[in-house]
């Protein structure tokens, strides 16, 4: 394996140069992905059914809670990167876990408002509008989660083998998934619940 | 402690919850649909360039003009799936 | 007994339960044989487990080959059924089957995986690269292609096939109308194998941008590259939104939603939009690669450099970018007001001319060429014009107000085949008979090729352009039978007639490749063709390194300089060569999702569940797992050059 001094380590051997690029193709697919699932949404907004309208459901506190919570953690992952290029490895490891604890606090709230929904009467197989809805965020979601399973596997991995060229190439990789899904965040905000609630 | 917070990552990090602040406006204030849409698009692009550019590091690398191809390609194509499926189902549908 | 029972297929005939015997003894001979000959570790140890994309692009395209004839004979059964009017040789719901896996066999089991796996033996080749750049992902890419593919095979006998049409329109497509478990199959084996086309295309799109050798600047690559790049952007970019239509429909069938439904708020044409985001792309992935095939094999046998190199790549990146524009003209007639149906019918009429522009610069680059009638040129000069009959009569179906009259006919049929066949069916024959040697070491007879040649062309013309006749005559596409007084019956013979000659032409490829294994000449030297790219400058067959140095390229015709103009393509000493490791890790992984994949379809929780946690498992340990990889010595590699005949 070449290391090549001059880069960052997360770029310092050619396969680690591939798998950064390999990654922004596949945020790439991720975008049509949930460019799908936006489509869907708006065709389906106005489709209630004899289902809530969005308006009647949606809850800003939560919501506004949710996005605060993942724009910070947002912020700490770029923070862990910083530190990892610092070499230190000790910051990097609190940002990181910072990171997930933000993420997981997320998921938890975001785990209430889909108990609100159930409660008022809006499910998967209420109407095509509320499953729309659920699809959509269940699907931002779930990479939340993996997100999470994945970040905890490269925390230990760090932890047990320090900022080596492997290590660091999964946590610049980690950032830039865990950044792309604030973006989809921020969409979801503005065109879902924003939009719905106007 | 300075140097694991750079300027440039707080600075972006209070530019994104001012955006946010300034998407809200579009609840607590009374406006029309057209505007409000206005507002949410503007802040969501820039909160995703914000994102893109300063915490993403879109632009650091050597493969920098494969990665703004990826993305803008991506944009665009996002954007014509969401408006030209709109115009066939919702608008151009009767 | 009850739990067993739905695995019962729906509409038993002879047929079926003669191919479930069939199927059985084959699959027993198959393990048999292997166990006899102790070929299982062979197996294991050298393809089962491989990374190297050589042997991933040959089982892609044995498994290519495998559904053609699948597919093929769904082929003869639906125009042996129409050959005569009111046939009872397949009942309504049989024909509906057939056309259903007809369709889906070929597009995503056959011509994908075939453009896939040229693209697997070429592209790193062409490159001068060692590898594609994640090697271990390839892997994985094929075998869920090959589990998706071997599931949806399954449904014919196990629960029964999809109905629904390979478009699988709602709501045909929901729990109403197709009552049993195909659809399921449909959703599940389709979505297994396109999140190994989306590996695919990420993983080529990777390679191709950062792996080219020293020298190779993106506008002197390979025009096969070029298009399989391309391609890859529009895989990377098409599939995720099959992957959506996909899991809405499953979510439609299986958990009660209400998408694609007619209450509620659901919209059944939503679909139809989804799935054509995705389809009309698709179109493009498939046609693209064959473009580049078509490049490389024209200028090859004209002995001339590409013609309008510029305008070419140009011309494929416009496309790409139109494929995503189009999609609307595919259901013109759903309903819309004119200014959607303009917009699409243009958009639709505006990719005649980038594909214009390459149809001229293949005659031009014949043009004055020396041009020698092989194989591989003669499926090349064939698709020139018939091709082009395909595009004339695509921009009639562009025309929205005149497609109210093709809609859903057999001219609609002719047409995609008259694109399809000769397009992308001809340069696969055509790509697979130029890069045999490179494969394996001997050429495939040339005579006997060009007998599989005309049968299949006039097979081709035979069959399908009857069918614009009757199709604006009225005939509806997807009609098990038709009346004696329509008068579709003499044309519809003649279509079988053509299907037979097609049928023939087929077997007699297969007894090419027969003959040729056994009576070819070996020790056919590296570059059999007088070819132009890189792939011929190495070893033939391949070495597992590709290149033992890696290549210095300062043209598009790298090689081809290097024969005429003195090039040096080979600088430098031998230096240690990185390979990657064999892993049973992908097909364990795709394993896992068949049963995945097969217990969604039957409601079995349990196996959903074992097999969820069993992907993600694999996941984990791959995460953890410490792979570098292992290095060629730098005596090893002398040693294979000199038994190749000394250092290229």
């Amino acid at each position: 394996m070449k290391i090549n001094n001059t880069q960052p380590l997360e770029y310092s051997t050619e396969q680690n140069q591939l798998n950064i690029l390999g990654f922004w193709v596949f945020l790439g697919a991720e975008i049509m992905l949930f460019a799908t699932l936006f489509t869907s949404y708006f065709v389906y907004e106005n489709r209630v059914g004899n289902g809530p309208s969005g308006a009647e459901i949606f809850e800003l506190t939560p919501v506004l809670i949710e996005t605060i919570l993942l724009l910070t953690s947002s912020f700490t992952i770029g923070l862990a990167i910083n530190a990892m290029r610092l070499n230190r490895k000790k910051a990097m490891l609190t940002f990181l876990a910072v990171t997930l604890v933000l993420g997981l606090a997320f998921l938890g709230v975001e785990i209430y408002e889909f108990t609100h929904y159930y409660h008022v009467g809006a499910t998967l197989q209420t109407s095509a509008f509320t499953g729309m809805l659920l699809t959509t965020l269940g699907t931002h979601g779930a990479h939340v989660t993996f997100g999470l399973v994945w970040g905890l596997f490269i925390f230990i991995q760090i932890k047990k083998n320090g900022l080596t060229p492997a290590t660091t190439n999964k946590s610049f990789i980690f950032s830039l998934y865990w950044h792309f899904l604030d973006v989809v965040w921020i969409f979801i905000f503005s065109f879902i619940y924003l939009k719905g609630m106007m | 402690m300075k140097e694991l917070f750079p300027i440039k990552q707080v600075n972006g990090f209070i530019f994104s919850m001012l955006l946010t602040v300034v998407a809200l406006s579009v609840y607590f204030l009374d406006m029309s649909f057209e505007l409000g849409m206005t507002i949410l698009l503007i802040t969501a692009f820039v909160q995703a360039a914000v994102q893109l550019v300063i915490f993403m590091h879109a632009g650091e690398s050597e493969d920098k003009k494969a990665i703004y191809t990826t993305t803008i390609y991506g944009l665009i194509i996002a954007l014509v799936t969401v408006f030209g499926s709109l115009l066939a189902m919702v608008w151009g549908y009767m | 007994m009850e739990f067993f029972e739905r695995f019962a297929v729906p509409h038993p005939s002879p047929l079926i339960y003669a191919s479930m015997v069939a199927i059985g003894l084959v699959i027993i001979a198959i393990v048999l044989g292997i166990t006899y000959f102790k070929k299982w570790g062979y197996l294991w140890n050298e393809w089962l487990t491989t990374t190297d994309h050589k042997r991933i692009g040959i089982m892609y395209i044995i498994s290519a080959l495998l559904m053609l004839f699948r597919g093929g004979a769904d082929a003869v059964m639906m125009r042996f059924q129409t050959s005569v009017p009111e046939n009872a040789f397949l009942d309504a719901q049989h024909y509906n089957e057939v056309f259903t896996t007809h369709g889906v066999v070929m597009i995503f089991f056959m011509a994908m995986a075939f453009v896939i796996g040229l693209m697997n033996f070429v592209v790193p080749l062409q490159i001068g690269a060692r590898d594609v750049a994640f090697p271990r992902l390839n892997a994985i890419s094929f075998w869920l292609y090959f589990a998706g593919a071997m599931l949806f095979n399954v449904s014919f006998v196990i629960g029964g096939s999809p109905d629904a049409g390979w478009t699988n329109y709602y709501p045909l497509a929901g729990n109403d109308f197709s009552t049993s478990v195909g659809v399921n199959y449909y959703n599940w084996a389709l979505q297994i194998s396109g999140i190994g086309t989306l590996m695919t295309g990420i993983n080529f799109i990777a390679t191709i941008i950062k792996m080219r050798a020293p020298g190779m600047t993106l506008m002197k690559m390979p025009m096969f590259t070029w298009s399989s790049l391309v391609t890859n952007v529009i895989i990377v970019f098409a599939f995720p939104v099959l992957t959506i239509a996909l899991l809405m429909g499953t979510f439609d069938r299986q958990l009660g939603t209400f998408f694609f439904a007619s209450e509620n708020g659901g919209m059944d044409m939503m679909w139809a939009n989804l799935f054509w985001v995705w389809g009309h792309p698709e179109v493009y992935i498939l046609i693209l690669p064959a473009f580049g095939i078509y490049s490389e094999i024209i200028s090859t046998f004209s002995e001339r450099n590409l013609y309008g190199y510029k305008s070419m790549v140009g011309s494929m990146v416009i496309i790409s970018l139109l494929s995503f524009f189009v999609w609307v003209h595919h259901f013109f007639t759903m309903g819309h007001d004119a200014l959607t149906n303009s917009i699409f019918s243009i958009t639709t009429m505006a990719i005649a001319v980038p594909t214009g522009i390459k149809i001229f610069n293949w005659l031009l680059t014949m043009w004055k060429g020396k041009i020698r009638f092989t194989v591989p040129m003669l499926y090349s000069v064939a698709f020139i014009p018939l091709f082009t009959i395909g595009g004339v009569t695509g921009v009639m179906l562009a025309i929205a107000s005149a497609d109210y009259q093709y809609h859903n006919t057999m001219f609609l049929v002719a047409h995609f085949h008259n694109v399809i066949i000769p397009g992308v069916v001809f340069a696969m024959l055509a790509g697979l008979t130029y890069w045999w040697p490179k494969m394996f070491g001997f050429m495939l007879n040339e005579k006997i090729g060009k007998w599989a040649f005309w049968f299949l062309t006039v097979g081709f013309c035979f069959s399908f352009f009857p069918m614009y006749i009757t199709g604006l005559d009225g005939q509806a596409r997807r009609m098990y039978t038709y009346s004696e007084a329509s008068g579709f019956g003499p044309l519809n013979m003649l279509s079988f007639f053509g299907a037979g000659l097609m049928a023939i032409g087929f077997i007699v490829i297969v007894y090419n490749v027969y003959y040729s294994f056994r009576y070819a000449k070996r020790g056919i030297g590296d570059d059999p063709w007088n070819a132009r790219s890189l792939e011929w400058a190495t070893h033939n067959p391949v070495p597992e390194y590709n290149f033992a140095i890696v290549p210095q390229v300062n043209s598009s015709e790298a090689f081809w300089d290097s024969k005429k103009k003195g090039h040096k393509l080979f600088r430098g000493d031998y230096k240690e060569i990185h390979m990657p490791n064999n892993s049973g890790l992908p097909v364990i992984m795709a394993g896992l999702f068949f049963v995945f994949g097969f217990s969604f379809v039957f409601y079995i929780w349990a196996g959903v569940i074992i097999s969820g946690i069993g992907i993600l498992a694999c996941m984990a340990y791959r995460s953890f797992e410490k792979d570098h990889g292992r290095h060629i010595k730098v005596k090893e590699i002398e040693e294979t050059e000199d038994k190749f005949g000394g250092a290229k």
